[in-house]
């Protein structure tokens, strides 16, 4: 049971990573393909925080005493995967920003955010390009 | 079972069920506020992780930012999906549940959760660790290494080279006073001699291991140190990502940058909400200043902080309009200010090469005090990062919350053909 719960975190992330990616594959529309996207990456997230935790750890923040020493409280967790994730979620904030950018310009163009209406956009237009060569 | 396994299962129990809500709801307006609920069960998830920082990120950016962000987009877009054909893509559902499988399998071969005896916790951590804090009284309670363990060579100085260090300085300006001493008349040597004897007593006032305490978020040591440049490009990326959002989507600029008048609706006929608002602002923007300037002390930062600031201002933007935002920091001043952020983080680092470090070597910032120093270099790096995020951030929201004033130039192309 133990040994079970021990990797039961891991499955957690698998299990996101893999709604995440359901829904890249399965959804049509791009704002609800960008957001998949971010499940994805939620689930690494929770892969390495996962990795830092060590048994009865704390905090990586170490305690100064009265007069400015340093105190180790017991067990850290690993801070490293921390300080990797802090900085992975801004990027991944700044990934969306940019991609629902890029969804806005293809709402203009297109007039929709269905993947597979401008699919159907594209081909009209291919088609009738092709006509106008012939 | 530790407690943390038991909290933990409930809460991811949650978010899975909060993630697939999120996929399968149709309405966009939900998902946005679903994906808001799901930072906040993350944010909790890693706090249960003691991942403060991490935390602290995830509620500010997925919690905030995010879904102001996805709400802009769907002012510009439909709110709901277009109804699927079918309730199951089948392929998608075999090829998720194939790779699924894939990786399970793979994790049989993991650590035990919380496993003290894993890789990760051994290979350079106590180096890392000490890069800041390089004597730490009561060092048993941390993870010692496996037997047989040995560490790789240490790149930065330890405490006893620093001692070593700054006793060779005292030596040599021992040496020079004598010299100085030896010969009269080549400096006015009385005058010198004095600043010299301030400087040796200054010197000796710190202790040897002043690495000591100085900062004591080892997450912020790590960010700021051992992975310095990795957050420097980390910041020039979402630097980048404002100047992409600015190129995609701005459209008005020639049309007189002073003409603010038209932008932004406003709730401004919302009187509880603006009288409150209007409180919550001064308090938010201390808050963030706080977070940024006691990120090496506690848990947080400049990423957290930059975008705690932000909130701040894009509430005031929601509640009076943009225009009103406008008024306060001009949109050329935003943009300025998000290069000085990266700026400034580069320049630290090329300051600790002016005065004999390395780049980003914070200790070179004060040499009487090394400890000192990494803690000033840090904070101003924090501020750096700041400074970008913040205003980058506020870049992003006025760029989506544009109107479409010109709709659909191609769009009309595309219909007509």
């Amino acid at each position: 049971m133990t040994e079970l719960l021990g990797i039961y975190n891991y499955w957690i992330y698998i299990i996101l990573m893999m709604i995440g990616f359901y829904g890249v594959i399965a959804k049509a529309n791009l704002i609800k393909q960008a957001i998949a996207l971010g499940l994805f990456q939620t689930g690494i997230f929770l892969f390495y925080i996962s990795m830092a935790v060590v048994d009865d750890g704390t905090a990586p923040i170490w305690t100064t005493v009265g007069d400015g020493a340093v105190k180790a409280l017991g067990p850290y967790d690993n801070p490293l995967p921390h300080v990797l994730i802090l900085t992975a979620i801004v990027v991944s904030v700044s990934v969306l920003a940019v991609a629902l950018a890029i969804i806005i310009n293809i709402k203009w163009s297109y007039g929709t955010i269905e993947y597979d209406e401008i699919a159907a956009i594209e081909r009209a237009t291919e088609r009738e390009e092709g006509d106008a060569d012939a | 079972m530790s407690e943390v396994l038991l909290v933990d299962s409930v809460l991811l129990f949650l978010v899975t069920v909060c993630a697939v809500a999120i996929i399968e709801v149709r309405s966009l307006y939900a998902v946005a506020m679903l994906s808001s609920v799901y930072s906040l069960l993350m944010a909790l998830v890693w706090t249960n992780m003691h991942s403060m920082d991490v935390a602290f990120t995830e509620a500010a950016v997925g919690g905030g930012i995010s879904t102001i962000l996805l709400i802009g987009t769907l002012v510009h877009t439909r709110r709901d999906e277009k109804p699927a054909k079918r309730r199951l893509h089948l392929p998608a559902l075999l090829v998720t549940i194939l790779t699924g499988a894939a990786l399970i399998y793979g994790t049989f071969d993991m650590p035990r959760f919380g496993d003290p005896n894993a890789t990760i916790h051994h290979y350079r951590v106590p180096e890392m660790m000490s890069q800041t804090v390089a004597a730490v009284s009561g060092r048993e309670g941390k993870q010692q290494p496996p037997e047989g363990y040995e560490a790789p060579p240490r790149m930065t100085p330890t405490a006893a080279e620093w001692a070593g260090a700054i006793h060779a300085i005292d030596e040599a300006e021992d040496t020079l006073r004598a010299a100085q001493h030896g010969a009269p008349g080549l400096v006015d040597g009385e005058h010198h001699e004095g600043a010299a004897e301030e400087h040796h007593e200054g010197a000796h006032k710190h202790p040897v291991d002043d690495f000591n305490g100085h900062v004591p978020n080892s997450v912020t040591s790590l960010l700021a140190a051992y992975r310095g440049f990795d957050t420097m490009f980390e910041t020039t990326v979402i630097f980048t990502a404002g100047m992409a959002l600015i190129m995609l989507l701005r459209r008005r600029r020639e049309e007189g940058e002073d003409d603010f008048s038209q932008r932004g609706a406003t709730l401004s006929g919302q009187v509880i909400l603006r009288v409150m608002t209007k409180m919550f602002i001064p308090f938010i923007l201390v808050f963030g200043f706080y977070v940024i300037t006691h990120g090496e002390i506690g848990p947080g930062g400049g990423f957290q902080g930059g975008v705690i600031l932000a909130t701040a201002f894009i509430l005031y933007a929601l509640l009076y309009g943009r225009n009103a935002l406008y008024r306060i920091i001009r949109p050329r001043t935003l943009e300025v200010l998000a290069a000085c952020g990266v700026l400034l983080y580069a320049g630290v680092g090329v300051a600790c090469m002016l005065l004999g470090g390395n780049f980003l070597d914070y200790a070179a910032l004060n040499a009487a005090s090394p400890g000192d120093g990494e803690a000033m270099g840090m904070t101003l790096v924090e501020y750096g990062v700041g400074i970008t995020v913040c205003t980058v951030m506020i870049i992003i929201f006025n760029q989506l919350a544009e109107e479409p004033s010109n709709p659909s130039r191609r769009r009309a192309g595309a219909k007509a053909s």
